[in-house]
């Protein structure tokens, strides 16, 4: 509400930008703030919200105020713009729609290569966990029981086989008992 | 005509009653909204040919229709360049290009050759350019964002 208040009082001041200091323009403390953060840019909508900001969105083409202060040469400008614009020059025009606004729209959508930051920091971090689980894998490590050796590893295995383990389709059904041999 | 309504979206979550007496809505929105498109391309048309607009209106105007779900038809985008140019702003003019190009979206290369196409006799009439003649359909300069400034 407040918002809408000073952008309702702003309004009645948009088309005559105060300089700061000027006498008779202290009856509004909130005007005078205003004027404190934007200095003599002339506001000249309601924005995105009522506030007098800048900004550059896609969604919302105009905002508050115009980019760049009223000095000499845009207030030519905008003499000359009271004309036909068909007596503008190129350069004219472009200045125009830069003391207006701050960047174009293929300009501020323009790819910044933030993503590659980004994958980048992640990947960093990924393989610190890595390094980690890698090191713990290390530490934690103990030798092994001596039934892992060859020999017992074998005389198990042969245990296995003389138990008929799996004999219909797991490792029993492939040792041959007449021959005493794995099957060919 | 152009209406890019949210189909994938709106069509899964909301149930369009189609009352008999309504005029036929194109867009998938709340049951609420009786306005046909002609209605609201003239309510529009009608807001810009006020020949009393202020600048603040008219920016009002734009970002309005701009923040709909749809590309405007020439003849509310003619009304709002001639508003333009009753208030003396041709920046603003170009920015309202630049936004309908934006509000292409992925079909900008078959709906912004129409819109251009069709108000063409006024950008020549007004002496507007649009942001290609410019230069401004490629970024010219960089400023450093200032979110990222240290």
């Amino acid at each position: 509400m407040a918002g809408r208040l000073l952008a309702l009082s702003a309004r009645s001041i948009k088309a005559r930008p105060v300089p700061l200091g000027a006498a008779g323009a202290h009856s509004n403390p909130a005007l005078d703030a205003t004027r404190a953060m934007i200095g003599n840019r002339e506001i000249v909508g309601y924005g995105m919200n009522g506030q007098p900001h800048y900004y550059d969105r896609s969604d919302i083409p105009l905002p508050a105020i115009r980019w760049k202060e009223a000095t000499a040469d845009i207030k030519c400008l905008r003499e000359k713009e009271k004309g036909d614009w068909r007596q503008l020059s190129m350069e004219e025009k472009k200045a125009l729609y830069r003391a207006s606004f701050k960047l174009t729209y293929s300009e501020f959508k323009a790819p910044t290569g933030e993503w590659k930051q980004i994958v980048g920091a992640s990947l960093m971090l990924v393989s610190v966990a890595l390094w980690f689980y890698m090191a713990v894998r290390v530490v934690t490590r103990v030798p092994l029981p001596d039934s892992f050796s060859e020999e017992k590893q074998q005389a198990q295995l042969r245990r296995i086989l003389d138990l008929h383990v799996n004999p219909i389709t797991g490792l029993s059904s492939q040792w041959d008992y007449e021959k005493d041999d794995w099957k060919k | 005509m152009f209406r890019n309504s949210l189909v994938r979206v709106a069509s899964v979550l909301k149930n369009v009653a189609v009352k008999p007496n309504a005029p036929a809505a194109v867009r998938f929105m709340s049951s609420h909204n009786t306005e046909s498109d002609e209605q609201f391309d003239n309510r529009y048309e009608t807001y810009f040919n006020r020949t009393d607009i202020d600048g603040w209106e008219i920016r009002k105007g734009i970002n309005d229709i701009v923040g709909q779900d749809l590309v405007p038809e020439p003849k509310i985008v003619i009304a709002a360049l001639k508003a333009c140019r009753r208030v003396n702003d041709f920046a603003v003019a170009v920015r309202f290009l630049e936004a309908i190009k934006d509000k292409c979206g992925p079909k900008v290369n078959e709906i912004y050759p129409y819109i251009i196409q069709e108000i063409k006799p006024t950008l020549i009439e007004l002496g507007i350019n649009t942001p290609e003649e410019l230069g401004y359909d490629k970024p010219e300069m960089a400023i450093q964002n200032v979110y990222e400034i240290h």
